[in-house]
């Protein structure tokens, strides 16, 4: 095991194979003026066999293993994000684990009125679905603009996850519209997903 | 002044082709991306990297290729005498300047677009082949913040005193007034990134010159290179791989 | 293994500094014995059958060099600990162990302790440095011990008690110098020992007996702090000692503080300190300030006095005369006085070997025991020495080189120690040897390494040579050569051709030393650290080889032979149109005398092209001499003599003034010319690394003398430039027919000399040649005997871009270094000269007293000192005899510069002439002289 480690063990300039055989993945570049694969990483090589039925029967290779960085939202990902403010027509949050992982440093998303929810987009009020500090699940549309990614809560499993009540407890959600405080019994309005029950 | 005494030793006992003992160490500033330690012999220099980041000078950003900053320092304390100003003086902008166009020429900015990599490298201890410390310090920290290189950069000095060549010099030596030549290479690909040279030498000499420096260079690399293996192999471990 | 070294150190400025330093220590280090089966014995240098090894610790080299060097003491291990310790001490006995251990014949092996990883010591805390490298000493002799085992005793052999004691308590065997010595079974290397100074005090003064005389005769010597903090608050006063040659008893200590020079008078004030010493002086007071003695010749209690010698050429020659400056209106003294002092510590000693006798004395009563003498050196800025010696009888007739160890307070003399006979006195090789061992001249045969740089014999211009495109094929000029009469090493010659265009093209071949000569060679080195051919009476000591200098660059007649070339175009008005520079072939035609080329110069019925030549050349010479006096080139006299040589005995027959013809002149001329051109190009293409030649112009003060003993006979001398002093020169002519000579030779004296110097160095104003009138000159036309131009043709070929410049012209401090060396090898050769022709000159009137003319130069309290034209000698006449203080029945008269009889019968001026009688004499036994003496 440790010999296989070794040998693989790539660092940046390692020659990782010929371009005849290989297609650069991540972490591994393509130097045309010697056609050959060059890490451009530290970390162990790992070659994943190409899809049955793509053009290109070449094999990926990849320099896995070292520490990653942080994930990054890509469009089609749900994310985790926590409201920082709600404004008229959208509300911007701050995006904090991208699926299972966390990120390691904060972006900027934004949920315009239109992408709230599937139904009468244009009757949304921003204020009855978030409040500032509330964490919802969304999904990244796209990357947006300069500032912030466009995210998305236009399906039932998305929207308000965890959010407190002006008393300052955990509310309980009720319905895809509703949440209550236990401790004052006052009902709020939210934006809330429909999580599945283990 | 005796550099090379006929028995073939130098001041430190090393003999002329010998390197100075080094020493290097990963992952010792958490909050950076990629950070490391680099030792030859008595000089000590730290290196940090940050990035990729978002820009923080819009001005500056590029919509094709990553910003590459670099900045070099020498603390107050790194010299026998106290120094007034470590940053801003002409040296330490033209050191940051040459570290920079080193680490540029290496690293795949185009891989990472409208963002910005940051090198910082600060000088602790400081006896002779500073410049030399900061690149290969520099090489490690971007390599522990898995920033994607086209191959590493390592770099060493040599210098031509009492007509023999003598490898990796040190303040003494240095200050001896003869040329002194600095290599940065791409060992792996073997091509030259950086080369510099301070007084004059003959031009069979400056060849003879440069080639050991260029040894020099690659046995850096191969330490450099155990060095990473062993960082990644706890790395591995630590995350129960 | 790596270590830090870390101490404390102190800088000049008296800062504190800490430094750090890495140490490595190796496992790659190996132990020099041949017979070793551990260690790889390519670099063994031990003998294979030694039976004891020493090692030697750092007082012993420091003290004991001498027995060191003697045959007798081999298979020694120098360790690195005490290389250092002894290159930190003493730089000298440093180089001198250096040239043992690299000796090939010598059993003697560096071992670097300090970096093997076995002996390498730590300092303890609280240990001293001193017991720290003893304690590495005793370290690696244990080390030895281990390792060699029982293939060789080892023995520590050291002087320090202390040291001594805890090696036998450390089970290793250690001896005393002198009980080693003992051992070697050699009673004469028992002399080459040199005594601990403790011991001085007991040694009994030659002289004197009586123990109650034994007095504290010297000051002590303050510290070094006190003198430091003396010189910071301007109390004390450093500078370097130079005893006057002519009165040892007077020294002068220049002195940037004061700005003037401080002397010292007498040997109490001298305080034990040589000639070259750096001392720390403190004025006297001022009322103490002596007034200008010298007027008198120096005749004080021990009989040292003035010397019949050549006359000087320059102002470094010449005696230091302390001119009385202006004397100031309220100045109650007569004479003016000059800052006096007295030397309280000495920062540098000068100690070196010095040739001389032993003074004589009658034989000890029993024999083989110690006795003590007296050596006298011939250099008489040098005290007595005191020494012992088991072998009295055997040296006092011979001349011998002994060493200075120690003075004490207590001591009258200083003590040294023999080191070895050179041969008898008064026999003429034993003398001349000795002029060589004084100037530092090396006259051994060359090396067979030298010898084995040398192109194979017989040498001729070969097929390559003529078919190489930088070199020009100029075999079909007329080329010759004019040298003086028996010259074998011809290395200029000329030729002149008469254009179409009616200008002349003139060529001066100098022979092209470098072809055979390069760079980094040991015939290179060699002819680096001759520096230069001494041309004594009876021999040559050449710079190379006699094959490279008779033969192979010699531009002999008839023959081909390789040149690096001047050539101009000129007008026949002597104006340069155009120069080049070209290594070339050339065939000389033929290969003239002075004598020969003048007389077929004169000789108007020679018409043949080669007199043609000769006759075109001179006129363009009196041409170019005239422009040169015009811009105030100097003509000075030399007193310069030459001596015929009897081809069997080697004896002098004949003794004259040397001639100088105009053939003499024309060649010089265009050597001159040559040098001017070649100058310009080099500095032109390596201003900071180009090797020149200066003369510095003369100061008002040193020209004084000159202006008043002109002033004494009544002739102004208008010294503002070098052309108003030449005119001045021209216009002093008088009824004598050597007056203008005269002053000629005493202009001369108030010059310095010549040196070289690297262009880098000063500013371009200073590059002048005040003799030459010239902005710019250097040495190029004679590589065969000064390797100054050996350098100006490197040069000037890197210049052309013939061949590369080698690297130490990179390196200006090294260059600087070389140009002082040159400098120094020149005086000396000079000053050997000088040498040879005045034994010579001792030795031809040795069998012939003779009467001539002389003239009167100066005036002293009790005579004066005249110059005789024939010979070219000068010395003083004494009118009072010896022992009678001041002037007796003469009085002087300062303004006038005469002495007269105080019954005014007589008076003798300057420049008067007068006639003597020259006789050697042997006042002393083995201590022939010159004497002069007035006839009246």
């Amino acid at each position: 095991m440790k010999e296989r480690e070794e040998e693989n063990f790539v660092t940046p300039g390692d020659i990782l194979g010929k371009a005849l055989e290989l297609k650069p993945g991540y972490g591994a570049y393509f130097s045309s003026h010697d056609k050959t694969i060059y890490a451009s990483l530290t970390g162990f090589r790992s070659i994943t066999p190409a899809p049955i039925d793509s053009e290109d029967q070449r094999a990926t290779v990849e320099v896995k293993g070292h520490k990653a960085h942080g994930p990054v939202p890509e469009p089609g990902v749900v994310v985790t994000a926590r409201v920082t403010n709600v404004m008229a027509k959208m509300a911007s949050a701050d995006i904090v684990c991208v699926g299972p992982k966390s990120v390691k440093e904060k972006f900027t998303g934004i949920i315009r009125q239109q992408d709230v929810r599937a139904t009468e987009i244009d009757k949304v009020e921003m204020h009855s679905s978030f409040r500032p500090g509330d964490i919802v699940k969304a999904l990244v549309l796209s990357l947006g603009d300069a500032r912030a990614y466009y995210l998305s809560t236009a399906k039932n499993e998305l929207g308000v996850v965890s959010a407190k009540s002006a008393a300052g407890a955990t509310m309980v959600p009720l319905s895809w519209t509703e949440m209550q405080c236990p401790l004052t019994g006052q009902t709020e309005q939210r934006k809330v997903a429909k999580i599945d029950a283990v | 002044m005796e550099f090379v005494n006929p028995e073939g030793l130098r001041l430190d006992g090393r003999r002329p082709m010998e390197m100075r003992q080094l020493r290097a160490e990963i992952g010792v500033v958490s909050k950076a991306d990629g950070s490391a330690v680099f030792e030859m012999g008595n000089t000590k220099v730290i290196a940090a990297v940050y990035g990729p980041r978002e820009v923080q000078n819009r001005s500056q950003q590029s919509n094709d290729q990553a910003l590459v900053r670099c900045e070099y320092s020498m603390a107050n304390f790194s010299t026998g005498d106290r120094m007034r100003k470590p940053k801003g003086d002409r040296r330490s902008t033209e050191i940051s300047m040459v570290i920079r166009q080193t680490m540029e020429a290496c690293i795949l900015t185009h891989l990472m677009p409208r963002s910005q990599i940051d090198i910082f490298v600060q000088v602790l201890q400081a006896d002779g082949g500073t410049r030399s410390a900061c690149i290969n310090a520099a090489t490690l920290a971007l390599a522990d913040a898995g920033i994607p290189m086209t191959d590493i950069v390592t770099s060493c000095s040599a210098g031509f005193l009492n007509g023999t060549p003598l490898l990796d010099l040190n303040y003494v030596e240095d200050s001896a007034g003869g040329p002194d030549v600095t290599v940065g290479i791409l060992p792996k690909l073997d091509k030259v990134t950086l080369l510099q040279m301070d007084s004059k030498l003959q031009m069979e000499t400056f060849e003879t010159v440069m080639q050991l420096a260029t040894e020099g260079c690659k046995a850096v690399a191969s330490y450099i290179r155990e060095v990473l293996l062993e960082n990644t192999k706890q790395l591995e471990s630590r995350r129960g791989v | 293994m790596l270590q830090s070294k870390s101490f404390v150190k102190k800088t000049k400025q008296g800062k504190v500094l800490k430094v750090v330093r890495e140490h490595y220590l190796r496992d790659d280090i190996y132990c020099g014995a041949p017979f070793c089966k551990v260690c790889d014995v390519a670099a063994a240098r031990l003998d294979s059958n030694a039976s004891t090894i020493i090692i030697v610790d750092t007082n012993v080299v420091l003290h004991q060099i001498d027995l060191l060097e003697n045959p007798a003491v081999d298979n020694v291990v120098v360790l690195s600990i005490v290389l250092e310790e002894v290159k930190n001490k003493n730089l000298a006995v440093y180089n001198r162990l250096r040239a043992l251990c690299s000796n090939t014949l010598r059993r003697f092996f560096v071992f670097s302790n300090e970096y093997h990883k076995d002996t390498y010591v730590k300092i303890e805390p609280g240990e001293s440095p001193n017991d720290r490298n003893d304690r590495a000493i005793r370290v690696a002799t244990q080390w030895y011990q281990h390792h060699i085992g029982a293939a060789a005793r080892v023995l520590l052999v050291t002087n320090d008690r202390d040291n001594k004691r805890k090696a036998i308590e450390g089970g290793i065997p250690a001896e005393t110098v002198e009980s080693y010595a003992k051992s070697l079974g050699q009673p004469a290397l028992l002399d080459l020992i040199v005594q601990a100074p403790a011991e001085d005090v007991t040694m009994e003064d030659a002289e004197d007996l009586r123990p109650s005389k034994r007095k504290t005769i010297y000051a002590e010597h303050k510290p070094m702090s006190e003198i430091t903090s003396g010189m910071h608050r301007g109390i004390y006063h450093q500078g370097k000692l130079r005893v006057n040659r002519y009165n040892p008893f007077e020294a002068y200590v220049g002195s940037e503080s004061i700005g003037d020079e401080i002397i010292i008078y007498g040997r109490t004030n001298m305080n034990r300190a040589f000639d070259g010493d750096i001392v720390a002086v403190e004025l006297l007071p001022q009322d103490c300030w002596k007034e200008e003695k010298s007027l008198a010749i120096a005749n004080d209690e021990d009989d040292e006095d003035d010397d019949v010698h050549l006359a000087p050429s320059s102002a470094d020659d010449a005696p230091r005369v302390s001119h009385p400056s202006q004397i100031s209106i309220g100045n109650k003294s007569d004479m003016p006085t000059r800052p006096s002092g007295r030397v309280i510590g000495i920062i540098k000693r000068n100690w070196h070997t010095y040739c001389g006798s032993l003074e004589p004395m009658p034989m000890p009563a029993g024999d083989g025991g110690i006795a003590h003498a007296l050596f006298v050196s011939k250099d008489r800025r040098v005290p007595k020495i005191r020494i012992q010696t088991r072998q009295l009888g055997n040296l006092l007739d011979k001349r011998i080189i002994v060493a200075v160890d120690s003075w004490d307070r207590l001591s009258r003399y200083p003590s040294g120690h023999y080191v070895r006979t050179i041969g008898e006195i008064g026999d003429r090789d034993t003398e001349s040897e000795v002029v060589l061992i004084e100037n530092d001249i090396d006259a051994r045969p060359f090396s067979s390494q030298v010898l084995a740089c040398l192109p194979p014999l017989p040498w001729s211009v070969s097929a390559e040579d003529i078919a190489n495109p930088i070199r020009q094929d100029l075999r079909h000029i007329r080329v010759f050569s004019v040298d003086p009469p028996g010259c074998r090493d011809i290395d200029d010659a000329l030729h002149c051709t008469f254009l179409p265009s009616g200008h002349f093209e003139v060529g001066v071949h100098i022979a092209d030393v470098t072809n055979f000569l390069h760079s980094g060679t040991p015939l290179d080195d060699e002819a680096s650290q001759r520096g230069t051919s001494v041309y004594l009476v009876e021999r040559r000591i050449d710079m190379l080889p006699k094959p490279l200098t008779e033969d192979i660059c010699s531009l002999r007649a008839d023959v081909e032979r390789l040149t690096f070339s001047v050539i101009w175009e000129m007008t026949p008005e002597a104006e340069i149109i155009s120069t080049r520079y070209t290594k070339a072939i050339v065939k000389s035609c033929a290969a003239l005398s002075y004598v020969e080329a003048q007389a077929r110069m004169d000789d108007s019925r020679m018409a043949d092209p080669l007199t043609t030549d000769l006759r075109n050349l001179n006129k363009l010479a009196k041409i170019m001499r005239q422009k040169r006096i015009e811009r105030g080139a100097l003509t000075l006299a030399s007193a310069e003599v030459k001596f015929q040589i009897d081809t069997e005995t080697h004896d002098p027959l004949d003794i004259g003034m040397y001639q100088i013809r105009e053939a003499n002149q024309m060649i010089e001329e265009f050597m001159l010319a040559a040098n001017i051109s070649v100058a310009k190009k080099i500095l032109e293409h390596f201003p900071p690394t180009s090797l020149l030649r200066r003369h510095p112009t003369p100061t008002n003060d040193m020209l004084e003398p000159l202006i008043q003993t002109a002033a004494s006979v009544g002739l102004s001398l208008d010294v503002t430039s070098s052309k108003a002093l030449a005119d001045s020169l021209d216009r002093a002519v008088g009824d004598d027919p050597f007056f203008n000579k005269l002053i000629r030779i005493l202009a001369t004296r108030c010059m310095s000399q010549a040196v070289y110097f690297c262009s880098g160095d000063l500013s371009p104003p200073e590059f002048y040649h005040y003799g030459l009138a010239a902005p710019v000159y250097t040495h190029f036309t004679s590589p065969i005997r000064r390797y100054a131009d050996v350098i100006v043709h490197r040069l000037l070929a890197a210049s052309l871009g013939i061949c590369r410049l080698p690297d130490i012209f990179q390196d200006r401090p090294r260059l600087t270094g070389i140009a002082d060396n040159l400098n120094y090898r020149h005086r000396n050769a000079q000053m050997a000269s000088r040498g040879s022709v005045e034994l010579h000159t001792l030795i031809y009137f040795r069998k012939r007293p003779t009467y001539t003319e002389a003239r009167i130069l100066k005036i002293r309290a009790n005579g004066f000192i005249v110059f005789v034209p024939k010979y070219g000698i000068e010395g003083p006449v004494y009118l009072t005899s010896r022992g009678q203080k001041g002037g007796g029945e003469w009085i002087i008269d300062e303004q006038q510069q005469k002495i007269k009889k105080t019954n005014g019968e007589v008076s003798y001026g300057v420049l008067q002439p007068v006639r003597i009688h020259m006789e050697v004499v042997e006042s002393q036994p083995n201590r022939p002289k010159l004497e002069l003496t007035l006839v009246c």
